[in-house]
């Protein structure tokens, strides 16, 4: 096979890709069949991006662990200003914004901040020594390093993407090895702030939203209308679903956002439950290769970054997946390759382009390779 | 393992670091383990609630535009496509105190508003309405209000008077055909009639947009509730039930039970009224089952001379003494113990049928089991099973110790005349093929001859004042003691005319039964049938004859030649 196919193309990792491009290109046809029967505005720019995105990750496989180590208090650093900035520039412009317009792209920080906790939290506890990791040293800076992005975005307001940052960043601080112990104090701490934050910090439309999540009957036309149509549209696909350009419930708008956020519903309302199977299907293949690929890897810093990429992206797709599904509250997180949006794309697009990088170091080591 | 000991250990230094090394492997692939197994759980879960949404959740029907532009439930009709029972979108009044967001919940003062409304709803009391405009709580204010009283109830300009459109079902016949339509309960479930046994098809999206043609016409069901009403006024009856059934597809043209009730609006009068005489009732139907006594001795061979004479004496019979209500003479041939209806004659004739052969076709009339027809509510006969002895196939000849619903008699009469084919009866609108091709029960000479025999008793015994001119009505009464406690209640009857008509080529029955009817001026002060049951059919005929086809005719009828000499001219009660 090698002598016919080149080098380069025969060694990236195709058993994630293969089924990676067969979703984006589904994706699209459900965009595709939301827009109406319409390439745009959804489903031409979406494989687009992804393919842009994907040579992106390729370049971003080439690099060396060594460059990637250094990068990674600095990039924080700049990502973090730029977290702030948006905070200013909404200070100043009045109402809330998430993004900076750089010309060429708008780009949204808190989506940035995402592979760059798990990236800064791995540089940091790979520089630990392990002795250190039960004590104070450990969890101090990495609390910090978490908690100001965190508390940034949640200032924008932004509950989902401040959730994801969080989750990354824990997943790494748990696969570090710090003592069960402290995740179980943290869990029950949580579970005595949970109250006190729901009724003294979230905003109406949010608590509004638990509220719901819990009984979506009650106000089915109300604020339980995203979940309770969603459900419908799910459950009226059936086995088959009623078939290609079909879907009633998101081609008369009954369904909430049914290009980005309820894309899930829009797609198994028209494929059924076969097509639900096969989404799923491809995020067990795509994210089993991530974690083989982490758990491959030679040193702590690319364990930890393989593992906190591929939880970033399973947090994404777990979410929306519980959202659409009523199995979580609605909060705006996109679901992976499928939902229409640049910026998730992007930051799922980083996350495997990280986890190439790492396969790519362990293949060079002469390790088990993948791909 | 915590800092202290780290930082002691200056003599064991390698030897710790080389446990730390372990310890963070073990605690490492342990992590690692968590997260996946964690992961995993989700994945499931996720497939789990796909599985459920996708394949059972059928709770959560979808709502598509084409559906909105659907009647919320189909519509019933009669054979005519006259509308039986329709959608009807309609207006409530609703009082939201919160429609303003808070704070007062009126822009006016309650008893400016209050003023307001009865100026549109002369009815409503302006005093309680403010107390309830004031109390500020939530509820239905009217649950009624016309469209044009919608308009002026929005110009009042209170956003806290909301009028909600809810769907309705709606009625337009009144209270008429209500035990054959039932009504649509609050849960939007259909209810006691076809209502509920066409619950399904009304909602599915997919065949409601159709409407559902019962086998029922109003004409004739109207003017079977009116004679019936008349007749049951008349004499005082406690209720009363009626059918006109289709002798050649079983088709139930009009089915009434009386007293009715309102569909339109359901309250506890109208729920007791809900039980269905017709089909649900069993009743000992007395001398209505003669003639299916002599057609049962005619197709088996025991009577074949109809001249033969029986005695009409009283006899004992198993410790019984069989006797007439009056007396009828020394002796008596079939038609004539027809004519005047005698229990003794009738006892003679089972005796040389023997009580097998009777109940077979009785059972091959279906009348051990409960009616054949769509309506859920069904009462079951009183049937004995097992041999009959003697003495009970006697009393069955005549209609004792045997009680069958209006309806089983109607399809027994049906098989009777019509050739001798038994069909069950229905309430859906038969297309000519559809007509289900039946059973025979009897032989179309034996048929042929109770046509005879029915129209005589209407000619010349007891069902004279059936015999509407030219329509060649023949039936035959029945006036049935009605049990209470161990044995009959010699006061209170069960008088039920059966009838079919035109007799030289019967195409409908009609049964017309009152339950306890009194002696009234009315009736001559007479409670039997022929006083009370049977001019119901005599005057229901004449007006459902032409509306279904039956033209009357003084040139047809059917030929009683044969049998007139057999008869006296003019026989008694």
């Amino acid at each position: 096979m090698s002598s016919i196919v080149p080098i380069p193309i025969a060694r990236q990792p195709w058993q994630m890709l293969l089924p990676l491009i067969l979703l984006v290109c589904f994706g699209a046809t459900v965009l595709y069949s939301a827009a109406g029967g319409h390439l745009q505005p959804y489903s031409l720019s979406h494989v687009m991006r992804f393919f842009i995105f994907l040579a992106m990750a390729s370049v971003m496989a080439l690099f060396n662990k060594e460059v990637v180590r250094f990068v990674a208090y600095p990039a924080y650093a700049l990502i973090l200003l730029l977290l702030l900035g948006v905070e200013l520039l909404g200070f100043v412009g009045g109402g809330s914004q998430r993004w900076i317009n750089l010309g060429f792209i708008v780009l949204q920080p808190s989506e940035l901040m995402k592979p760059a906790i798990v990236l800064v939290l791995a540089r940091f506890y790979s520089d630990l020594p392990s002795g250190m990791v039960p004590t104070w040293r450990s969890i101090v800076p990495a609390g910090v390093l978490i908690g100001l992005p965190v508390a940034l975005v949640m200032l924008q307001p932004d509950l989902g993407t401040g959730l994801a940052i969080a989750f990354g960043g824990l997943v790494v601080m748990f696969l570090a090895g710090l003592p069960l112990r402290w995740f179980l104090s943290g869990a029950a701490a949580a579970a005595v702030a949970a109250p006190l934050a729901f009724f003294f910090l979230l905003h109406d439309y949010q608590r509004n939203r638990v509220f719901v999540f819990l009984d979506p009957e009650s106000d089915p036309l109300g604020t339980g209308y995203h979940i309770t149509q969603s459900k419908i549209a799910i459950g009226s696909g059936g086995l088959f679903g009623k078939g290609f350009g079909e879907g009633s419930q998101s081609h008369l708008n009954y369904l909430p956002e049914p290009h980005t956020d309820f894309v899930f519903a829009t797609m198994a309302e028209e494929w059924g439950l076969l097509g639900g199977l096969f989404v799923l299907g491809v995020f067990f293949l795509v994210l089993r290769w991530g974690w083989r690929v982490a758990l491959a890897s030679e040193d702590r810093f690319s364990r930890l970054l393989g593992g906190g990429m591929v939880a970033t992206v399973f947090f994404y797709a777990a979410i929306n997946l519980s959202m659409v599904m009523g199995l979580a509250p609605v909060v705006g997180i996109p679901l992976p390759f499928m939902s229409h949006g640049g910026s998730s794309m992007m930051t799922n697009m980083i996350c495997l382009g990280s986890l190439m990088m790492i396969n790519r170091w362990n293949v060079r080591s002469g390790r088990r390779t993948l791909g | 393992m915590n800092a202290l000991t780290f930082s002691t250990a200056i003599y064991s230094g390698r030897v710790q670091l080389v446990t730390i090394r372990q310890r963070s492997l073990t605690v490492a692939r342990l992590r690692v383990l968590l997260v996946a197994a964690s992961f995993a759980l989700l994945a499931t879960m996720a497939v789990l609630r796909i599985g459920y949404l996708g394949l059972t959740d059928a709770a959560h029907s979808a709502t598509s535009f084409e559906e909105a532009l659907l009647p919320p439930r189909g519509e019933i009709t009669d054979r005519n496509g006259q509308p039986l029972a329709r959608a009807f979108p309609a207006f409530a009044l609703w009082y939201n105190p919160d429609a303003l967001g808070g704070g007062t919940a009126l822009v006016k003062s309650p008893k400016e508003v209050a003023l307001e409304l009865k100026a549109i709803f002369p009815d409503i009391d302006e005093f309680e309405l403010t107390e309830r405009l004031a109390k500020g709580k939530a509820g239905y204010l009217r649950r009624r209000v016309l469209p044009e009283d919608a308009n002026r109830v929005q110009a009042i300009g209170e956003l806290a008077l909301e009028l909600p459109q809810e769907t309705d079902r709606y009625y337009p016949q009144g209270s008429m055909g209500a035990h054959v339509l039932g009504y649509v309960g609050a849960d939007g479930h259909g209810r006691v009639g076809m209502e509920a046994v066409l619950d399904k098809q009304l909602r599915d999206p997919a065949t409601r947009m159709h409407s559902v043609p019962l086998s029922i016409d109003v004409r004739v069901q109207g003017a079977l509730e009116d004679e019936l009403t008349r007749g049951m006024r008349a004499t005082n009856a406690q209720g009363s039930a009626g059918i006109v059934l289709d002798v050649d597809t079983g088709e139930v043209l009009a089915l009434a039970s009386l007293p009715e009730f309102d569909p339109n609006r359901i309250d506890e009068a109208g729920a007791r009224n809900m039980f269905n005489r017709v089909t649900n009732q069993v009743y000992e139907l007395g001398s209505t089952f003669k003639p299916l006594t002599v057609a049962s001795a005619i197709d088996a061979g025991t009577v074949t001379d109809l001249s033969r004479r029986y005695s009409a004496l009283p006899f004992r019979q198993s410790g019984f003494t069989l006797k007439d209500s009056h007396d009828l003479g020394a002796s008596l041939n079939v038609p004539e113990m027809l004519i005047h209806s005698s229990n003794v004659v009738t006892a003679h004739v089972v005796s040389d049928l023997g009580p097998a052969r009777l109940k077979k076709t009785l059972a091959d009339l279906h009348m051990n089991d409960r009616p054949e027809i769509e309506l859920p509510a069904k009462g079951f006969p009183i049937w004995h099973s097992g041999e009959w002895p003697i003495l009970r196939a006697m009393t069955v000849g005549y209609g004792h110790g045997i009680a069958v619903t209006p309806l089983h008699l109607a399809n027994a009469y049906a098989a009777m005349v019509n050739g001798g084919i038994y069909r069950p009866a229905t309430l859906r609108k038969l297309a000519p093929g559809d007509v289900p091709a039946g059973r025979r029960v009897f032989k179309a000479s034996t048929s042929a001859r109770m046509n005879q025999l029915l129209r005589m008793i209407a000619v010349y015994g007891t069902g004279r004042k059936a015999n509407a001119p030219g329509f060649r009505v023949g039936g035959k009464t029945g006036s049935a003691d009605k049990p209470s406690g161990g044995g009959y209640n010699h006061s209170s009857v069960v008088a039920t005319f059966a009838a079919a008509f035109p007799m030289d080529r019967p195409r409908y029955v009609v049964i017309a039964m009152l339950d306890d009817p009194k002696g009234t001026v009315a009736s001559s002060f007479q409670r039997t049938a022929a006083w009370n049951a049977a001019p119901v059919v005599g005057r229901l005929v004449p007006r459902i004859g032409p509306v279904l086809g039956v033209v009357p005719d003084s040139t047809r009828d059917v030929d009683l030649t044969d049998l007139a000499p057999l008869v006296p001219k003019g026989g008694g009660e």
